[in-house]
């Protein structure tokens, strides 16, 4: 029975520990028990009970056993836990968000009943968010067992150029990842729309002559400005200037093309059935509005920006509460 | 959390790192897992048995101490002693300790006032 329960408790201790170690871990072990044992037992207690006890202070056997393994007891630690919250938080916050309303949005101009679409929407949520936080922290644990050390994910150590810059003049990598991000999904969309989504294409096919190529080099030029903006530094007159005449290209283009009904593939829109309404001119409405109006706000944007850089005026600092105000260079 | 809990767990913070001190200073004696044990509770160190024995292996494999099976008697057990290098570093570590200390007693009573004696 004692004996018993010893193999047991050593075995236990054994199944988690690496191969290589193992017997002589068994040895090691079971002569400290067998140690700790007789001195109970010589100091007057029974057998049986000695055993007991001793098992018992020796406590839980994986906690043993990671003790030998030398192995971390999280998935996570200190050192990465920040860069995984950060990432996770803007994956769920962000993008997951736009992922379902792209589906939703396809799924509602597939012509979806409204349970289909709340399916897809709850479908999407669930599949994509389990993705997103399994692929995150596998990557993480990945890093964390393999010891990378955080100055090595960095390349260097950090330093005081790795605090954010908070005056206007200032574009942040976000704003640049952003823009380019952006361009090169418009263009992922404008290409793909060709072949996948939808069994017709969803844009007028007989703009590929010209008006869709042309786009594509707008969005190009956007994400070539993206960068020279995020090199240069600085928000500026001539930005703002440069920012307006790229979004002019884009939006003036788009606008006529749908004002003109050359704008929507003209089978697309047939096997379009919404009842009542017609889907041509509600979706030329809503392209010409969402063109004109994300042009405008994105104009008005980068000028005040400007402005406000050229001026030095204080800035919000993003969940903070606080205003930065830059010195005047 | 309460006074308790809350000393119990600075105690253990500040504690940690005082077995390594002393189980390399014990070792330069050869001795086996359970003497340790015992020879560091009579010490007055609260150690236990399930962090002391993974932490000699750990120490074993920085190569602060050196192990051999000693057959000779009924009961093989598995001696550690200290090396060179494990002397040299419990030498290190115990001057830090003597220099905190000061650094702390220093802190209790500021220079100018008499320090011992005064309680």
């Amino acid at each position: 029975m004692t004996t018993s329960l010893i193999d047991r408790y050593v075995f236990t201790v054994l199944r988690r520990v690496p191969e290589g170690q193992r017997s002589d871990i068994e040895r090691e072990l079971r002569t400290s028990i067998e140690d700790a044992v007789d001195a109970r037992v010589d100091g007057g207690q029974d057998r049986a009970a000695a055993v007991e006890q001793t098992l018992l202070e020796l406590g839980d056997p994986d906690r043993l056993a990671d003790g030998y393994a030398d192995r971390p007891r999280y998935l996570i630690g200190p050192v990465f836990y920040p860069a995984w919250q950060r990432i996770l938080v803007m994956l769920l916050s962000v993008v997951l968000p736009i992922v379902v309303a792209v589906m939703v949005v396809i799924r509602i101009l597939e012509d979806a009943s409204i349970g289909e679409v709340i399916g897809t929407a709850v479908g999407t949520a669930l599949t994509a968010g389990a993705h997103m936080v399994f692929w995150v922290t596998l990557t993480f644990a990945i890093l964390e067992r393999t010891g990378v050390a955080r100055s090595e994910v960095r390349g260097r150590a950090w330093s005081l150029d790795d605090l954010p810059r908070y005056e206007p003049g200032a574009p942040t990598p976000v704003q640049l990842v952003a823009t380019l991000g952006w361009a090169v999904l418009l263009i992922a969309v404008i290409v793909l729309q060709q072949f996948a989504f939808t069994e017709v294409p969803v844009l007028d096919p007989a703009n590929w002559s010209f008006w869709w190529p042309y786009l594509i080099g707008v969005l190009i030029l956007e994400g070539v400005y993206a960068v020279w903006l995020f090199r240069r530094g600085a928000w500026s007159r001539t930005v703002a200037v440069v920012n307006a005449v790229l979004a002019a290209m884009f939006a003036i283009p788009v606008t006529w093309l749908a004002a003109n009904e050359r704008f929507f593939n003209p089978e697309w829109i047939a096997t379009l059935d919404w009842g009542a309404t017609d889907p041509l001119a509600w979706l030329t409405g809503a392209t010409i509005c969402i063109a004109v109006g994300g042009s405008l706000y994105d104009v008005v944007e980068v000028a005040v920006r400007s402005e406000r850089a050229r001026r030095g005026l204080p800035t919000p600092v993003p969940g903070t509460g606080r205003e930065f105000s830059a010195p005047l260079s | 959390m309460t006074m308790d809990a809350t000393l119990s767990g600075h105690l253990q913070e500040l504690r940690r790192g005082t077995v390594v001190v002393a189980s390399l200073t014990v070792l330069r004696e050869p001795g086996y897992g359970y003497s340790l044990l015992e020879t560091l509770s009579a010490a007055g160190f609260e150690v236990e048995a399930n962090t002391l024995y993974p932490l000699l292996r750990r120490l074993e494999a920085q190569g602060l101490l050196t192990s051999s099976w000693n057959t000779d008697e009924a009961r093989p057990r598995k001696f550690y002693r200290t090396t060179e290098q494990g002397d040299a570093i419990a030498a290190a570590l115990r001057d830090e300790w003597v220099r905190l200390d000061e650094a702390i007693g220093d802190l209790d009573h500021p220079a100018g006032t008499d320090s011992r004696s005064e309680k």
